[in-house]
């Protein structure tokens, strides 16, 4: 069916003035149905009829905007709360009307019919998409049409495409020669990716010729040599980003358990606040202004940091300034009251999963020299080192900070020097749990916002805190990113789980090595 | 120093409690007649069992975080490992009785297509040699993994969150079906034990005996250990041991023992914990697990021994009457009974009692509190 | 000093004694109702999706008391939490079964946890009706299962699979436990059966609770751009689905190129995801809630009226709660007792609508009769049905892919047994 379509739309392109009444009287009659099958056949109808309103109507169906009236098939565009008539775009009343439904299937049909529709586009990039569908499709009737936008195209990247579908099309189609052939091979390796390497592994297996057999041989290694070093840096930059993630989990225990000593317990549910907090803050923008939906992060993050903020406060004066010195103790105290905010949670929300969207600038991805990068994964790293920059800043150059530090390395004399102790305390909990929060709001983006959401995340965050040496935040950064990358590196070969295991028993033989983790504060620690 | 005595009045207390205990209970269930008022379902029994179980981890957990001021988070590690080990042997019972009459491999190795039974499977069929693996399996972990730990003095947090490590890497292993260990789904489906039915009232009735023995027995050692020569030097340890290391001692011989005779302890626990709830699986491993059970200990009072076992009947006693009774509040009630217990009982039920009425030396030998400026390491590494 | 700690002491132990013995008591008020156990986890893990079985549950209690309960006694729903914690599992059903000697027991989500219980089940001759799709290889004398069985889920799906997007190359993907490793066996033997090569099929288990999918999803892409249409079967479980449609949804697989088939994941899932990226991909149930007709309306109304929310979504584990315990009731006043003897010799056989327009039957095998749905992610969390087999199909306890389970039987009316084994004729387990 597709290669109809595209076939029907290369010819349209190569001669473009179809006459009107040429449309098949049934093509929209055919896509007001219930029937895939109908439906399939009316885009493939429509698309080979080069009406001006295809466009118009194979969008709306994609959008699911496109309706029909069972009881005389006429078709209905809506655009907002108006109706158009699909055919001729002229306003129209209609009642009873039905969705023209969309499967896979259909999709598939659409996306071949759009993306053809665009190989005329003045937009390079859609170009290039047309071009990748030819290619992926390999049809040989679309030869000649391939030949022609080849002529015409004068933007280099989308010609490098058109030649790469060129080649497919050549390779897939019987009987062309070999010295053809030949020549169409380095246009497929210059694609280097897993179709290319498809393509040419075919050839090398069953083409009748041993020169052109030897040359995609040649050509397989090649690329399989640069996808294995760009599948290498893959791995490396999902490290990044999974250690961006356990930083960003883990800072805000830095502080409370790194900085204060307290076995923080309930760091896990802080960072479940701070989710809970966006998801809060989404809901009200959707309901009340929903042009800001693409700044609902941005506005998250002051949030999340004053409600998990407040709420370590109210911990910190409640419960843990009685028990200062006792570690031990506050990691009861702590695990009692993460059940408690568990439950809490639990019984606001409900126990299912809170949905949590993405805003625009956070979805898809880009090629980087081969590398596929998600936009919502370089969001989270710069953040997590933003929040990192941040905190270091507070704490090392600040007059907060000072004190904190001060307080921390030794209470007594901080004391006698005029510091307001069980403030800086309350303040300083309440900053590594504002910290938390923040963590909440991105990690919202990428796991589940539901009452367990902190659970997942405790076990990393102590251990990368001790990894890295408690009390001291660069640690936490080298051990997050360590851990992060050696977990990714791992796990192509062992599986996700013995990747895990494996750092984990490397932690518990690094910690025998240096028992105060990989950056030990010098001197005289603080240790209990 | 006048020599301290094998069973103080408080250990006589406990034991007493713990032998009407131990009467009572199969007195109740089996010798008073369905009907009667006074008649104990069977249920109970082995509920009590468990709890008694839980008692005994937390006695062992409070050998070494009451005495050498270890902290482990990982206990559960010791306790799973002896559970799997009376697991195995009770799966090896089973025999042909398995659905797909299999009389060698269990369902889940005859679904996983398994050929034969994995080498470390092999024994188990002897009740000797899975009584010896129950000690040895945890007492070689904890032997290997505190000689490590202790030779290179880690101490503190830093140990705390290597034994959670340790616990958790042996979840996330056993959660592998590739273990051949029955994977999430654990060992199940225990029909004898020794050649009596797991499930008949008789046989529940001995386990929990057996269970009440393994107690007193593991409250006997414990006691020795920590009223001996070798207690003292191991209460020195925990008390400052540096200054314990300056006089000549090795710590980390005295630590490494301790630890090794608690995972036992934990094992035999573990072992006993199996066939009386019926199943044994990976989240027992869980980091959780282990946190609760030093919440037990931290309940009921610790450095007490008789403080960690009440602690442990305690909590699981409350947390089989909220469950039931109020199951969409009962972590409300529990988290509560956590701070409010470290807030206003630091040192435990059994702890506060001896601070209240307890004699000079009784108060002495508590665990002490730590001072409220953080404590100056007095080895630091530069 | 001494014996003022002695009499603390003891009068500590006395008070947790009668404590302790209070559990025991309380049994023996009249029986003027019939009590239901529920046995779903309220909190931790599987909180997320067993407490709406648990409101499921009161919910057609309360409605069945309406019309006047049954054998003209009121039903009592217990609720208990056995807190996805798998030992207390079997602690709670022995709670319920012999403290509050509940007639029946609805309850439990994961394998093991039913796991779990069985034998307690066993010992104390009570029902359980187990609502959750499974990976079969069970047929016990106590347990009903309204879930579906592997052969009413996984092979329709692969099916439609097959004939309709054309699917060449396989990555089944799954949480490395019991239900994931038995459905992708059979799943495996039957795609190879069908002449799907060894290499065209990729096997994959990741932990409980995965929350980074980046390298998985990048090796499904290249998996799939081996120039064969690629689809990928998922039997991923719970948690570890939001994170994994996100990273679909972020490196940019659609429908369209890989297809995702889920068996675990429904409308009360979707619920916690932005749909909008993942229109098209597919899920295979006995049950959608957007299925019209006047059964399901009615019972979505009511289900959303119960729980004052206009937007509470049902599902399928739901519908099977719905099946069985009105198969329950009829069975009950068939027998004319709540004796689970009786019950359960009265329960093969029993008819009751299910909310898709057909009638299910309970079999001699205690599994049930099911229509099989294939729908497609809408945007807005709901599924369009695109497929849908022809009439119902019967649960199937033993897979007839599996070496080592294709011989047995189970049928607990003729023969009596779980298991029997057609070619020794002998009735395998104990």
């Amino acid at each position: 069916m597709i290669r109809i379509i595209i076939l029907s739309l290369l010819l349209g392109l190569a001669a473009p003035a179809v006459a009107q009444d040429a449309v098949p009287a049934d093509a929209y009659t055919r896509l007001a149905s219930d029937s895939y099958g109908d439906i399939e056949a009316g885009i493939a109808a429509l698309a080979a009829s080069g009406d001006p309103r295809a466009g118009a109507v194979l969008s709306a169906l994609g959008e699911g905007r496109l309706l029909y009236r069972p009881a005389d098939k006429a078709l209905f565009i809506k655009q907002g709360d108006a109706l158009a008539d699909a055919r001729t775009g002229a306003p129209a009343q209609a009642e009873g009307l039905k969705p023209v439904r969309a499967n896979n299937k259909i999709r598939r049909a659409l996306d071949a019919a759009q993306g053809q529709l665009n190989l005329a586009s003045p937009d390079a990039a859609r170009r290039r998409e047309a071009a990748d569908a030819v290619f992926k499709a390999r049809d040989p009737v679309a030869l000649p049409a391939l030949d022609a936008a080849l002529a015409r195209e004068s933007d280099a990247g989308v010609k490098r495409a058109l030649a790469a579908a060129r080649a497919a099309v050549l390779l897939a189609k019987p009987g062309t020669p070999d010295a053809e052939r030949l020549a169409a091979l380095p246009s497929i390796q210059a694609r280097g990716d897993g179709d290319a390497i498809a393509i040419l592994r075919t050839v090398a297996a069953s083409d009748p010729n041993e020169t052109v057999k030897a040359a995609a041989g040649r050509g397989i290694q090649q690329v399989e040599t640069r996808l294995a070093i760009a599948a290498a840096a893959q791995n490396v930059w999902y490290g990044v980003s999974l250690g961006s993630v356990l930083l960003l989990a883990a800072i805000g225990l830095a502080i409370t358990f790194g900085v204060m000593g307290i076995i923080n317990m309930a760091h896990g549910e802080m960072v479940m606040l701070g989710a809970y907090t966006t998801y809060l803050v989404q809901d009200a923008i959707r309901a009340h202004a929903p042009g800001l939906f693409d700044w609902s992060l941005a506005i998250s993050i002051p949030c999340a940091f004053l409600v998990a903020g407040a709420v370590g406060v109210a911990i910190e004066r409640g419960i843990i300034r009685f028990l200062y010195g006792r570690p031990l103790e506050t990691l009861l105290a702590t695990f009692g009251v993460s059940l408690i905010l568990q439950q809490a949670v639990r019984s606001i929300f409900g126990p299912t999963n809170r949905e949590v969207g993405s805003p625009g600038f956070m979805s898809g991805a880009f090629d980087l020299f081969g590398l596929s990068i998600t936009w919502g994964r370089l969001w989270i790293v710069l953040f997590s080192l933003a929040v990192f920059l941040g905190l270091l800043f507070v704490l090392r150059k600040t007059a907060f900070g000072l004190k904190t530090r001060a307080v921390t390395q030794n209470r007594r004399m901080a004391a006698a020097m005029g510091i307001r102790t069980p403030w800086v305390d309350a303040m300083t909990f309440g900053l590594g749990s504002g910290i938390a929060g923040i963590a909440g709001v991105a990690l919202s983006q990428i796991d589940n916002v539901s009452p367990n959401l902190g659970q997942g995340y405790i076990i990393d965050s102590f251990l990368v805190v001790v990894f890295g040496g408690v009390g001291n935040l660069w640690g936490t950064l080298v051990a997050a990113l360590t851990l992060g990358v050696a977990n990714k590196l791992f796990e192509p070969y062992f599986g996700a789980v013995l990747a895990k295991i494996a750092l984990l028993v490397f932690i518990i033989l690094f910690i025998q090595k240096r028992p105060r983790g990989l950056f030990a504060l010098k001197g005289r620690a603080v240790e209990s | 120093m006048t020599r301290t005595r094998l069973i103080d009045p408080k250990g006589w207390i406990f034991l007493a409690a713990l032998a009407a205990f131990c009467l009572v209970v199969p007195l109740l269930n089996l010798g008073v007649a369905e009907g009667s008022g006074l008649h104990l379902p069977t249920y109970l029994v082995s509920l009590f069992g468990k709890y008694l179980a839980f008692a005994l981890l937390a006695l062992s957990l409070d050998l070494v975080w009451g005495y050498c001021g270890i902290l482990s988070l990982g206990h559960g590690a010791f306790f799973g490992l002896g559970g799997y080990a009376m697991g195995m042997y009770l799966m090896r019972q089973i025999g042909p009785r398995g659905v797909y009459g299999n009389p060698v491999l269990p369902d889940f190795m005859v679904f996983l297509n398994y050929k034969e039974l994995p080498w470390y499977w092999l024994g188990f069929d002897h009740f000797a040699f899975a009584a010896l693996m129950v000690l040895a399996v945890p007492g070689l972990l904890a032997f290997v993994f505190g000689w490590l730990a202790f030779r290179s003095r880690v101490t503190g947090v830093y140990l705390s969150i290597i034994t959670q490590a340790m616990t958790f890497a042996l979840m996330l292993a056993f959660f592998r079906n590739d273990m051949g260990l029955g994977g999430n789904n654990g060992l199940t489906d225990f029909k004898d034990i020794l050649g009596f039915p797991v499930q008949a009232q008789g046989t529940r009735v001995a386990l929990f005996v057996a269970t009440g023995i393994a107690l007193a027995l593991g409250y006997l050692v414990a006691r020795f250990m920590t009223v001996s020569a070798y207690g003292k030097i191991l209460i020195a340890v925990r008390d400052a041991e540096p200054r314990t290391r300056f006089l000549g001692y090795r710590p980390e011989h005295y630590k490494t023992l301790a630890f090794t005779v608690s995972a036992m302890m934990a094992g035999v626990a573990g072992a006993l914990y199996v066939p009386q709830v019926g199943i044994i699986n990976p989240g027992e491993f869980a980091p959780t697990n282990s946190i609760e059970a030093v919440i037990w200990v931290a309940v009921g009072g610790r450095g007490t021994l008789v403080g960690a076992a009440l602690g442990a009947v305690i909590v699981n006693y409350a947390k089989t009457v909220l469950t039931g009774a109020m199951p969409d509040a009962w972590l409300f009630a529990l988290g509560a009974l956590f701070v409010v217990v470290t807030l206003f009982m630091p040192k435990g039920i059994v702890g506060s009692l001896i601070e209240r009425f307890g004699s000079p030396r009784a108060k002495a030998k508590l665990p002490p509190e730590p001072e409220i400026a953080p404590k100056l390491a007095e080895e630091g590494q530069g | 000093m001494m014996t003022r700690l002695k009499t603390w002491v003891s009068a500590a132990a006395l008070a947790g004694g009668v404590a302790l013995a209070s559990l025991g008591a309380g049994t023996a008020r009249a029986q003027e109702t019939i009590k239901v156990g529920i046995l779903h986890s309220l909190s931790g893990t599987m909180a997320i999706s067993e407490t709406t079985l648990k409101d499921a549950m009161l919910m057609l209690i309360a409605e069945q008391n309406k019309k006047g309960g049954v054998l003209g006694k009121k039903l009592e729903p217990v609720v208990v939490d056995p807190a996805s914690n798998w030992p207390l599992f079997a602690e709670k059903a022995r709670e319920l079964i012999a403290k509050d000697k509940v007639s029946a027991v609805f309850g439990c989500w994961t394998s093991v946890s039913r796991k779990s219980v069985l034998p307690v089940f066993k010992e104390l001759n009570s029902i359980l009706f187990y609502p959750v799709q499974y990976e079969g290889e069970e047929s016990e004398r106590n347990v009903f299962y309204t879930g579906a069985a592997p052969n009413q889920q996984a092979i329709p799906a692969v099916d439609y699979l097959m004939k309709e997007e054309k699917v060449e190359r396989w990555v089944l993907e799954g949480t490395d436990y019991v239900y994931p490793r038995t459905t992708n066996k059979i799943l495996e033997a039957y795609l190879t059966a069908k002449g799907v090569k060894p290499e065209d099929i990729s096997i994959n288990y990741t932990p409980f609770g995965q929350a980074d999918w980046q390298t998985r999803v990048a090796a499904i892409k290249s998996f799939g751009s081996a120039g064969k249409k690629t689809a990928v079967v998922s039997t991923i479980n719970g948690d570890a689905n939001v994170p994994f449609y996100k990273e679909l949804a972020n490196q940019g697989i659609k429908a369209t190129d890989i297809p995702v088939v889920a068996f675990s994941v429904g409308e009360e899932e979707l619920a916690g995801i932005d749909t909008k990226p993942l229109v098209g991909h597919l899920a295979a149930w006995n049950y959608f809630e957007s299925i019209d007709t006047p059964e399901n309306k009615a019972f979505i109304q009511q289900w959303q009226a119960y729980k004052k929310n206009p937007k509470a979504v049902t599902n399928d584990p739901m519908e099977a709660h719905y099946i069985g315990f009105n198969m329950w009731v009829k069975a009950v006043e068939k027998a004319g007792t709540v004796d689970p003897d009786k019950v359960i010799a009265a329960l093969p056989g029993t008819e009751q609508k299910n909310l898709t327009g057909g009638t299910s039957q309970m079999l001699p095998n205690h599994h049930i009769t099911k229509p099989v749905f294939i729908g497609e992610i809408k945007d807005d969390g709901q599924f369009d049905v695109v497929n849908k087999t022809e009439g119902l199909i019967p649960g199937e306890a033993w897979s007839k892919q599996l070496e080592g389970s294709k011989d047995l039987e189970a049928d607990w009316v003729k023969l009596n047994c779980g298991n029997y084994n057609t070619k020794t004729k002998k009735c395998g387990g104990a």
